[in-house]
């Protein structure tokens, strides 16, 4: 049964590029992107418990990485690019998540608030590297001699990304990582009385969590194929939080599900973008009151 | 810098100051009452400028009753998202309670957005912009009357605090929620009472600053200035509040004077991450422990 569901699924994602339209080609691109931020967020705020409200700044970061690198090394095969963007999103996020492991529930939200608009306002002053305001068309990526200029090849290059993560993601939460995070989620006191070192395990959910949204802000820049500051503003921060309340905290498959949902109806919403906001405000409110564990814990109700 | 010049750009600094400090009061109000922050602080206070905008422009109210018109309107939506939304879920994690204001925020600014508009409005002003002179220096009507109209505002919050029952349960509250209750006091009705003070004084800031900043729907933005600053004081003491609200204006007033000008809309953020890494408890707070 579950074999089949697992092969059911992948067929239906590798085959989706040959009977669906370009643009839905491109807007499953961006679901798996958004997936692998959703994860990565997840890490952090549903399994150890601390609220992001900064995850558009370690996208923004990885993106500009990902295309400064490719500008200045055109050749480089896009694993490598991809693998450096996740690198320094992680190093940032080591530097960020040290000092902020004195702070807990609102004042980290608060912080990582503050850390998302400093890295906007970073990326539109340093303009002589990220041209700023002006914006920076990103260079196609290549993997050895080809270059991948379709649509169809970079939602591969997507979905063999966002696969690779989601596996890592559901190895790391069934390790001894994983259930350490779940402990200082249900209580860091209590799981600091049981012998986990929880500073260190925030720092790692930290570091993690930035590292899978640099990869997926790579990603993103090759995927979009123009990057600007404005694309990365709180409410994209926002977004990201949205997806993970609704499809589960705490749950990798969660994640994938609620970044499916939030990008498809961010996209068939475009027409109406005065109501957007007020749609996914009520998601949240209605997720909190009447789901508190998203679609995951419906679905493991029922089973 | 002249000894004059720089006394106008301290006094502007405390007016915006006087703002932030009411913002940042609201935010602790609600915060001391549940233990959790309105992140739709800042919208609630934009739909009571809107609604006294309204009331100006469409009803034809002279522009104090038009005010208090907002004020009011911006207390009894708090009264109604509390009882209705926020007290479902108050028994639950903090972390609920902060999603749902968030959404919260985002329904409130969209909707705005959607009954007036997401274009920038003029608002009528209160006080006069043109500086006068008192000696050798010159200040704007309109810093002495936002300052004044603060510092009355935060007399009455005292008063209401020290004199009132209810102000003494919400104290009393903000303290231990348990032993409170135990003494007779109803916790319930201190949570609505408090979400519609921090509405109240929210709203107050709201119909002050919309003249200077022009009304619109992204003025709701001006609740991360107040977290600063009550973050600044140490979160959960009103007189940290006061005193966070007018250091952060003076500083906000005063960085451009010494630093390059593109940096003045991110003061408030760097305010706050050196605070926070620095001493979370705030520069007066004092450190909390907690139980599991």
């Amino acid at each position: 049964m579950r074999v089949a569901a697992w092969a059911l699924g992948g067929m239906a994602a590798l085959g989706w590029p040959l009977v669906a339209p370009r643009y839905f080609v491109f807007l499953a691109t961006l679901v798996a992107v958004n997936a692998v931020v959703a994860i990565g967020l997840n890490l952090l705020s549903g399994y150890t418990n601390q609220l992001s409200f900064g995850h558009a700044g370690f996208l923004a970061i990885g993106a500009y990485t990902a295309a400064l690198l490719t500008l200045r090394a055109p050749a480089l095969p896009v694993p490598l690019t991809l693998l450096a963007a996740g690198l320094v999103t992680a190093l940032v996020g080591l530097a960020l998540g040290i000092p902020c492991l004195r702070l807990d529930g609102l004042y980290l939200a608060m912080a990582t608030l503050a850390f998302g608009f400093v890295v906007t306002e970073a990326i539109t002053n340093l303009d002589w590297l990220t041209r700023g305001n002006d914006g920076l068309r990103v260079p196609l990526a290549h993997l050895g001699p080809w270059a991948l200029d379709t649509d169809r090849s970079r939602y591969y290059l997507a979905l063999a990304v966002a696969a690779a993560m989601i596996l890592a993601a559901l190895n790391v939460a069934a390790t001894r990582t994983g259930r350490a995070f779940l402990a200082i989620r249900a209580s860091e006191i209590a799981a600091q009385a049981s012998g986990i070192n929880a500073a260190a395990y925030k720092t790692v959910a930290f570091v993690l969590s930035a590292f899978y949204t640099g990869v997926a802000g790579g990603l993103f820049a090759f995927v979009v194929g123009f990057l600007s500051p404005d694309a990365f503003d709180v409410f994209l921060s926002v977004d990201f939080l949205v997806m993970i309340i609704l499809g589960g905290l705490g749950s990798v498959w969660g994640g994938v599900a609620g970044a499916a949902i939030v990008t498809v109806l961010n996209d068939s919403l475009a027409g109406f973008q005065a109501y957007r906001p007020l749609i996914f405000g009520a998601i949240m409110i209605a997720c909190m009151l009447f789901a508190p564990g998203g679609l995951a814990a419906m679905t493991r109700r029922q089973s | 810098m002249s000894g004059p010049a720089l006394i106008h750009v301290v006094v502007s600094g405390l007016a915006t100051g006087c703002i932030y400090a009411l913002v940042a009061l609201s935010l602790v109000i609600v915060y001391n009452a549940t233990r959790t922050v309105n992140f739709a602080q800042g919208e609630m206070l934009m739909v009571s400028a809107f609604v006294a905008w309204s009331a100006q422009h469409t009803a034809g109210l002279p522009l104090l009753a038009a005010v208090a018109c907002g004020v009011a309107a911006g207390g009894l939506l708090a009264f109604l998202v509390e009882r209705a939304i926020v007290r479902r879920a108050l028994s639950a994690t903090h972390w609920d309670v902060l999603i749902i204001t968030l959404g919260l925020s985002l329904a409130l600014r969209a909707a705005a957005g959607i009954v007036w508009t997401n274009e920038e409005l003029p608002f009528p002003a209160l006080f006069s912009n043109q500086p006068v002179a008192i000696g050798p220096v010159r200040v704007a009507p309109v810093s002495l009357g936002v300052i004044g109209a603060s510092l009355i505002l935060m007399l009455a919050l005292v008063a209401l605090f020290r004199a009132t029952r209810f102000g003494r349960a919400m104290r009393a509250v903000a303290q231990n929620q348990t032993a409170a209750r135990l003494m007779g006091i109803s916790v319930e009705r201190v949570y609505s009472g408090a979400w519609v003070l921090a509405a109240v004084v929210g709203g107050v800031a709201g119909v002050l600053i919309a003249p200077v900043t022009f009304l619109s729907t992204k003025m709701g933005l001006i609740a991360i200035n107040g977290f600063t600053a009550a973050v600044l004081g140490g979160f959960g003491s009103l007189p940290g509040a006061v005193a966070g609200g007018m250091l952060l204006g003076v500083i906000e007033n005063l960085a451009p004077l010494y630093l390059p000008t593109g940096i003045r809309y991110s003061v408030p953020f760097l305010v706050m991450i050196a605070i926070l890494v620095a001493r979370p408890r705030g520069l007066f707070g004092s450190l909390e422990r907690r139980k599991v």
